[in-house]
């Protein structure tokens, strides 16, 4: 019984192997196709639209706080609270691939340093500073300027902010610095577009010699090795460093209650980025490309980041309350992080370096 | 009579065990290694721009976790005292986090006063401390720290000029150099007239733990101080004093080889760099200074933390080179023998055995470094003595890697203060000992002269 099983498994080897050497002139010159359309994708239907939205979402929050600014009232606070987190949402997912300008250029501390310093933050705001945009500029901290001092405002250390509470010059101070996100959000944007620092071009010519991309392969490197640092950044530092120290004040998002939501739009980004259908635009991806060669590794992948994403949702508390009463839940997430960044840095990095070779 | 029998057995089956250990190990030939492991052992495949971040394999689990605290550590960004989280930063400083000047683990940008700066001024005035070190500046110390918190006063501003030169090749190539001056504005005090002034980039983080192994009887073999060999190239170790094992040692770090352990350099950075004060340096780097917070809070770093980036930088992976069976690469590394750059870029070191550390221990490595003390002629001299090194002198820098700065630094630069924009940019500004090398190389080929670069991009 057991040599039939083995006959008919050697069989299945053997007509699949054959199925595909038959296809293989064909498969071949779809696959160069390929290539360059996950490439062409990876731009025009992920980064630049990506952080595209980021601009949008960037713009609304800072009306929506001028707003807030000359009408303190509790609905705008609301509907501040509200855009925070909608621009948070797109950044998050961005971080999906932090390749380019993002890094090279320091557009990730400009908008996102942690922790917020608040000895700094009430000496600023005691002072007679106008608190103007040019004055942001001119802070030597990015602690005072981003996400997470607007977030301290907006929630309070309570997370029960009310309207009244807020005082001028924290209104006059939040307003500047969300002016002073959107400009930091449009410089973003054009570091990657043709009117700007164009660094799509830059990939688009990968494989044509030029710096820094000289080889395709070296630009799939860099987009795979980004969905595999998301997770390790989510599942090695973010998550784990409040959870081994059990200490809530190292969470990163801890007064809107959102860092579970970061972090879970951290890993979506990054399923998105691999499955060619980041914020909704549909094109050529990695998953793709993994597909047309090795179907059960593609697969194997894509559980993967499914069981990470879904397991956030069994983490019903904010994050600082769960890294004390829903240990098993949030260790649960780390694990598949982690079973999931080994294989984007074994599986589908040795698939890389096999399959792409010019 | 039988016990004698038995003992001539005994010796005769014992004579080829000490015949074999009469037979010296031979070593194998040069191209059965492997080109591409840099770091030996503790070589990495990496050729993105995080080449320069990862950790060495063979760690236990428990190594792994201090490795990635060091890692976590670098990453984060200091906030004013006090604090419940990263407390301590300046009152003065040049940046906020370790990665904030080292970007990626790697280099930079050769800017001041910004929060994505990575480049410092080093200050002192004529004469040497007790342990022969540069002299304090009264007001400002050894290091200018150009931004402050709110409130505070930075010691002062700099603003860097470049002025751009032509160079024109034999052949009648060209290529743009441009030599950086420094100003400084809004000084909190008055600067002495006498004042030496030294740039510095941050230099990449990896090799470190390679480095502190090369034994100091290789780094001293290579020294030729009053060039007995009529080569034109002295070599000169710097000694210095290490204030975490409080004697005079070796200098291996440091743009003037002046630093001898990670632990010095990390722990200084952390005091003179960000404000924050740790074990080795407990004492506030604006201490007698207006600026001084005044709290008692002193040292700001634990010292587990301060344990765990030295383990960190100890435990760094040297990336692997890329393209070495390229034969305009293997051309352009004949070359750079030829034109004489090995003569102080060693290109192959064994470093010592260290049991603790077997993936580090008894490597055959190649960091292109002597690791010594070279005239570099006047175009790059920065005229601050330190230690034994002069105003002329800096150290011949590690080059492993160096293909890789433009993956790890998006614009790369190069040399200590970064003016070179390319590597050929580098290589023109060369002078003093590295003169005849580099005019060997002004001389060659454009296409030589462009193979000899790929070659230093495959580093």
């Amino acid at each position: 019984m057991k040599k039939l099983i083995f006959l008919f498994a050697a069989g299945c080897i053997t007509v699949v192997s054959c199925s595909k050497d038959d296809n293989n002139t064909t498969s071949q010159t779809n696959f160069e196709t390929l290539k360059d359309s996950v490439i062409i994708d990876f731009v025009n239907k992920t980064a630049i639209p990506g952080y595209e939205d980021l601009l949008s979402k960037a713009t609304t929050f800072d009306n929506v706080v001028t707003a807030l600014n000359s009408a303190p009232t509790d609905a705008n606070l609301t509907a501040a609270q509200t855009a925070w987190k909608n621009m948070r949402s797109t950044w998050e997912q961005c971080e999906g691939y932090l390749v380019g300008p993002v890094e090279d250029d320091n557009y990730d501390p400009n908008m996102d340093t942690w922790p917020v310093d608040y000895v700094q933050m009430d000496s600023l705001l005691a002072s007679a500073n106008t608190l103007e945009v040019a004055d942001i500029e001119a802070l030597s901290t990015l602690s005072l300027r981003g996400y997470h001092p607007i977030e301290y405002i907006l929630w309070g250390t309570d997370g029960q902010r009310k309207a009244a509470d807020l005082t001028t010059r924290q209104k006059k101070y939040i307003n500047s610095l969300t002016t002073d996100l959107k400009n930091t959000c449009t410089k973003l944007r054009d570091s990657w577009i043709a009117s700007g620092g164009n660094y799509g071009a830059k990939l688009l010519a990968a494989g044509k010699g030029t710096e820094p991309f000289t080889t395709k392969k070296s630009a799939f490197v860099a987009m795979a090795t980004g969905l595999a640092d998301i997770c390790g950044e989510v599942g090695d530092s973010k998550m784990k460093e409040p959870y081994d120290a059990k200490d809530s004040s190292i969470v990163e998002s801890p007064f809107s209650g959102n860092s579970l939501i970061d972090f879970r739009n951290n890993i979506k980004g990054a399923y998105d980025v691999y499955m060619g259908k980041f914020l909704g635009n549909n094109g050529y991806a990695l998953h793709h490309l993994v597909a047309a060669k090795n179907l059960s590794l593609d697969n194997k992948i894509q559980q993967q980041f499914a069981a990470a994403v879904s397991s956030f949702d069994a983490v019903k508390l904010p994050y600082e309350q769960a890294i004390f009463t829903e240990r098993v839940q949030s260790l649960q997430v780390m694990t598949n992080l982690a079973t999931l960044k080994a294989t984007l840095e074994g599986d589908l990095q040795s698939f890389i370096q096999t399959n792409i070779t010019d | 009579m039988r016990i004698r029998k038995i003992y001539i057995v005994a010796a005769l089956l014992a004579m080829p065990s000490f015949l074999v250990m009469c037979t010296k190990p031979s070593a194998f030939s040069e191209d059965e290694y492997d080109p591409r492991l840099s770091g030996g052992a503790a070589t990495v495949f990496d050729e993105t721009s995080k080449a320069f971040g990862n950790m060495i394999t063979g760690l236990s689990e428990y190594d792994q976790h201090i490795h990635g605290l060091g890692d976590n550590s670098v990453d984060q960004t200091f906030v004013t005292a006090p604090a419940t989280i990263n407390s301590g930063l300046g009152p003065v400083f040049n940046n906020v986090s370790c990665r904030s000047c080292h970007h990626n683990d790697g280099k930079g940008s050769p800017t001041t006063g910004t929060v994505t700066s990575s480049m410092l001024m080093r200050l002192s005035i004529p004469g040497t401390d007790a342990h022969g070190g540069p002299l304090a500046v009264p007001g400002f110390g050894l290091q200018l720290q150009d931004l402050a918190i709110f409130g505070k006063t930075q010691e002062a501003k700099v603003t860097i000029s470049y002025i751009e030169q032509i160079f024109t090749y034999p052949d009648q190539n060209i290529a743009t150099l441009r030599k950086p001056t420094y100003t400084f504005t809004n000084t909190y005090a008055n600067l002495p007239s006498d004042v030496m002034v030294s740039p510095r980039m941050a230099p990449p983080f990896f090799g470190l733990g390679l480095i502190s192994l090369i034994p100091e009887s290789t780094i001293l073999s290579f020294a030729d101080e009053n060039d007995a060999d009529g080569d034109g190239i002295s070599g000169k170790p710097n000694y210095v004093f290490d204030a975490a094992n409080n004697k005079m040692m070796l200098g291996r770090f440091g743009m003037k080889a002046n630093t001898a352990t990670i632990l010095t350099q990390a722990a200084s950075a952390y005091q003179q760099d960000m404000g924050i004060t740790n074990r080795i340096f407990p004492v506030e780097s604006a201490f007698g200074q207006t600026q001084l917070d005044g709290l008692n809070d002193d040292p700001e770093l634990a010292d587990t933390l301060l344990d765990a980036v030295d383990y960190y930088l100890l435990t760094l992976a040297v990336p692997a080179r890329r393209n070495t069976t390229d034969a305009n690469v293997l051309q352009g590394e004949k070359l750079f023998a030829q034109v004489g750059c090995t003569n102080c870029h060693k290109p192959t070191i064994q470093t010592g055995v260290d049991v603790r550390y077997p993936v580090l221990s008894n490597q055959r490595i190649h960091p292109y470094t002597d690791l010594l003390l070279h005239d570099m002629g006047d175009g790059l001299a920065d005229g601050r003595p330190d230690f034994k090194a002069t105003g002329k002198e800096w150290k011949t820098p590690a080059l492993w890697g160096v293909g890789l700065f433009e993956k790890t630094n998006g614009t790369p630069f190069y040399l200590h203060d970064g003016r070179a924009r390319t590597l050929e940019e580098a290589i023109l500004w060369h002078s003093g000992e590295a003169e005849k090398a580099k005019q060997n190389f002004v001389a060659l080929t454009q296409t030589d002269r462009n193979n000899l670069v790929r070659f230093l991009k495959s580093l």
